[in-house]
């Protein structure tokens, strides 16, 4: 126990990692199908999922001050809807159609932010609200009537084998983890990012533009859902009302379970990677083992209050 | 019902820090005592003591002759001793009656009798009457009031405990004066009714209005009380500053009257401070002085444009109006906040990401790791700064080192003029010399320094030419042999007006 303490001290994102595999492996007793080749490619593939979509949540949280994106559910729906229809099925309209699906998404995200930073409004209750928002419209505009298709493309690109026998999605997840790193830890607006998480007073003694900082993140945290929705769209290959909303509180806590600190200024995409393995590999397990659901959401719930607990504990030491 | 409260002999210290180290005073029914001293001379760790709010480390406090010891404020209260403080105690949210008897609502059937504590709300502020504003009564939410009525609000508070002895610490420095003048003869009637106040301002003016006696202190000790009838100003300061030894002073060095006037600043005003008007040249080290909280943080975030202004600001002649600190810093400005941890420092962040925050964006995209880290490393080694290494969260350094961290983010920008907010504060001793030095260094390199301290002994020490505020104005400007300790503390009382040629 003290060794797995001292690992959480020193990193949480690789104590949610050694987890994932210990949980992997601990499947194989359960079912001892659970373990092979095929089984964590496709673990990968449906994390790779929830990892895209929470990268949004992760800047937001970064960006401290209470920052949580709720509409991340809504803009996931949002950008698949927008796609299907624009594009309809044709593969030529795919990249307008992209493009649109993004821009609506950072625009989201930058009202977002404005709300936060120009109004004042608490970050859960703009972005609760904007969700709402969100959901009515396509409800109106659309309807209920959700015409389109998904560019044929577009959905082999993302569900079926690219290269190696490896999945699209994962590769898309590899680079988004790689352009993830650059943004946090190799441009001026990452360490604004994390100045602004850590104290807003200094950051802005310092020279940080911080109401710019923040929207900026809310819009990036948009427009990074929007992509999420896009992805998710590739593997679904239908859209529905409630496609992004089962994402939003797992998308807290892919980025909690990777050791970013909801109060802000500390953590890392790694991390939420990592969350994003953890949690998806506690849902197959407890599906392998064919749990009732409720049981599933105890097992999970206690999980993650005994991960959070040795953060947790880590964050008192500190102090 | 008659009052006497004696501090004997008091002690308090703070780790190995002593706040007060003989703290004497007397106060009886009937009378005002003043209590004075500069900065750090122990005369708000006295008040506490007396109201319970810290505890003493030895000495007795003894009330109407028998010995007391109060382990909380609430308790000094139901003694009958209550305190209004400058830095307001009041609940922003709740209404004015609501935090008049806070703690001690009037019941009634086992509830809050709003009624009652409406109706003796109203009799309270009527002592005030005619002196405030139509929107302070009983129900008026407190953060929706100016600070004068909420400072009235915080008398009256204290008040509402009917106590034998009240303290009032600074409790006139956001006051106008109609609303003095009633605090006044609300204290006289005080008087004849025997209750004992004790008196702490740093206007030298009012304490010859109100006070019978004096009690000063200087650098923790009680160093004598006088009966205000038989003292003037000038004996007082001289009490405060008594046999302080003038600090070496071979830093000092006047600056050529032709160098090049970096800053001119005309009838600035920012939050308290009014109609500030100075200049500065490059090479020169300008010291501010006064006690705390004069106006001196306020004119060095108005400069940096970390705070509304008005006036009109010149940097090598170019009038500038900033409006975020960044403009400031495209005009090589740099500042050094007051509160390390709260304004300077990313606590959890590491050394290296303090020293370039505000550097960053010259290293490009993706950003130049290894330029930075030299960079960062060579002005560590400049500062020698003590640290395991540049990755170390700043939070594991010392405060000197830390404080270090908080100058060398600036001097990696080469400034050309800097704005010191009370740098040396909480720093041991080898950092402040290496500090010194360092200022030193700068001047001769060319850049204009401004420096608010709170140490005397600082501004003393090392400045040529020192601005002295005083309820948010410039009570004087000492250059030459005027900065001495007398005109200085004299200054900050506001009892000396010499103006430099």
């Amino acid at each position: 126990m003290n060794a797995i303490k001292r690992l959480a001290q020193v990193n949480p994102p690789l104590l949610a990692l050694l987890l994932a595999i210990i949980l992997f492996f601990a499947g194989g007793l359960i079912n001892p199908n659970f373990v092979n080749t095929n089984q964590a490619v496709n673990i990968v593939r449906l994390a790779a999922f929830l990892g895209i979509i929470a990268a949004g949540q992760t800047l937001v949280i970064i960006s401290g001050n209470e920052g949580i994106d709720l509409s991340v559910g809504g803009v996931v729906t949002l950008a698949a809807i927008l796609v299907y229809r624009i594009s309809g099925g044709d593969n030529a309209l795919l990249l307008p159609a992209l493009a649109i699906a993004l821009g609506a998404g950072a625009l989201i995200g930058a009202i977002n932010g404005l709300g936060v930073i120009a109004i004042g409004i608490p970050p859960l209750v703009m972005t609760l609200g904007m969700a709402g928002v969100i959901q009515g419209t396509i409800l109106v505009v659309t309807q209920g009537q959700l015409i389109g298709a998904t560019p044929p493309i577009m959905a082999s690109a993302i569900s079926e084998p690219l290269l190696l026998g490896i999945p699209g999605v994962i590769i898309i997840w590899i680079l988004l983890s790689l352009i993830m790193w650059l943004v946090l830890e190799r441009t001026t607006y990452g360490k604004n990012l994390f100045a602004i998480g850590v104290n807003r007073t200094t950051a802005r003694l310092s020279g940080v533009r911080v109401p710019l900082v923040v929207v900026a993140t809310y819009a990036l945290s948009g427009m990074l859902s929007a992509f999420g929705g896009f992805v998710l769209l590739g593997f679904t290959r239908t859209v529905f009302l409630n496609l992004g909303q089962p994402y939003l509180f797992p998308s807290i806590a892919a980025v909690v379970v990777g050791g970013t600190v909801l109060a802000g200024g500390k953590g890392s995409y790694f991390g939420t990677m990592s969350g994003a393995l953890v949690l998806t590999l506690i849902q197959s397990l407890l599906t392998a083992a064919q749990l009732q659901e409720a049981f599933q959401l105890m097992v999970l719930g206690v999980i993650l209050l005994a991960l959070l607990s040795i953060y947790g504990r880590q964050r008192k030491l500190r102090q | 019902m008659s009052v006497s409260l004696s501090a004997q002999h008091v002690v308090k210290r703070y780790g190995g820090v002593v706040a007060l180290a003989d703290g004497n005073l007397d106060v009886q029914s009937g009378e005002v005592v003043a209590l004075l001293g500069a900065n750090g001379s122990g005369k708000s760790t006295l008040s506490k003591i007396i109201t319970g709010v810290v505890a003493p480390n030895e000495g007795q406090l003894r009330l109407d002759g028998h010995p007391v010891s109060f382990k909380s404020p609430s308790e000094a209260r139901r003694h009958g001793i209550a305190a209004v403080y400058q830095e307001l105690s009041l609940i922003p949210d709740m209404t004015v009656m609501e935090n008049i008897w806070l703690t001690h609502e009037p019941i009634s059937l086992g509830r809050v009798n709003r009624r009652e504590m409406r109706q003796r709300t109203r009799a309270l502020l009527e002592l005030f009457a005619g002196t405030y504003g139509e929107a302070l009564s009983p129900d008026a939410i407190v953060k929706s009031l100016p600070p004068d009525e909420r400072q009235i609000v915080e008398i009256v508070k204290a008040l509402s405990s009917e106590p034998r002895l009240i303290i009032l610490d600074e409790a006139t420095a956001s006051l106008d004066s109609q609303q003095v003048t009633r605090l006044f003869e609300l204290i006289a009637d005080w008087k004849t009714r025997d209750m004992a106040v004790i008196f702490v301002s740093h206007r030298m003016e009012e304490i010859f209005r109100i006070a019978d006696r004096a009690t000063v202190l200087r650098n923790g000790y009680s160093v004598g009380t006088r009966p205000i009838s038989e003292t003037n100003g000038r004996e007082l300061v001289e009490l405060m500053i008594e046999g302080a030894t003038q600090p070496d002073a071979r830093e000092r060095a006047p600056v050529p009257a032709d160098a090049h006037v970096r800053l001119r600043v005309t009838n600035l005003s920012a939050g308290p401070l009014r109609d500030v008007s100075f200049s500065l040249r490059d090479g020169e080290l300008l010291g501010l002085g006064g006690l705390q909280g004069q106006g001196q943080s306020e004119l060095l975030l108005a400069l940096f444009g970390a705070m509304p202004s008005t006036g009109t600001i010149t940097l090598s002649g170019e009038t500038v109006h900033f409006r975020h600190p960044r403009q400031a810093m495209k005009h090589e400005i740099a500042f050094v906040p007051g509160d390390r941890a709260s304004e300077g420092l990313l606590l959890s962040r590491s050394i290296l990401e303090n020293l370039h925050l505000p550097s960053w964006h010259k290293y490009g995209i993706p950003l130049r790791m290894k330029q930075a880290r030299a960079s960062a490393q060579a002005n560590a080694e400049e500062l020698r700064l003590v640290a395991e290494s540049l990755d170390a969260p700043v939070s594991s350094l010392s405060g000197g080192n830390a404080q270090k961290v908080v100058i060398g983010k600036w001097l990696l920008r080469d400034p050309k003029l800097l704005l010191l907010n009370d740098p040396t504060k909480g720093v041991d001793v080898g950092a402040k010399a290496e500090f010194y030095g360092l200022l030193t260094e700068l001047r001769k390199s060319g850049a204009a320094i401004l420096f608010y301290s709170s140490d005397d002994d600082e501004l003393l020490g090392l400045c040529d030419r020192v601005l002295v505020f005083h309820d948010g104005q410039l009570s004087a400007e000492l250059q030459g042999d005027q900065v001495n300790r007398t005109n200085l503390v004299a200054a900050s009382m506001g009892s000396l007006h010499a103006q430099a040629d």
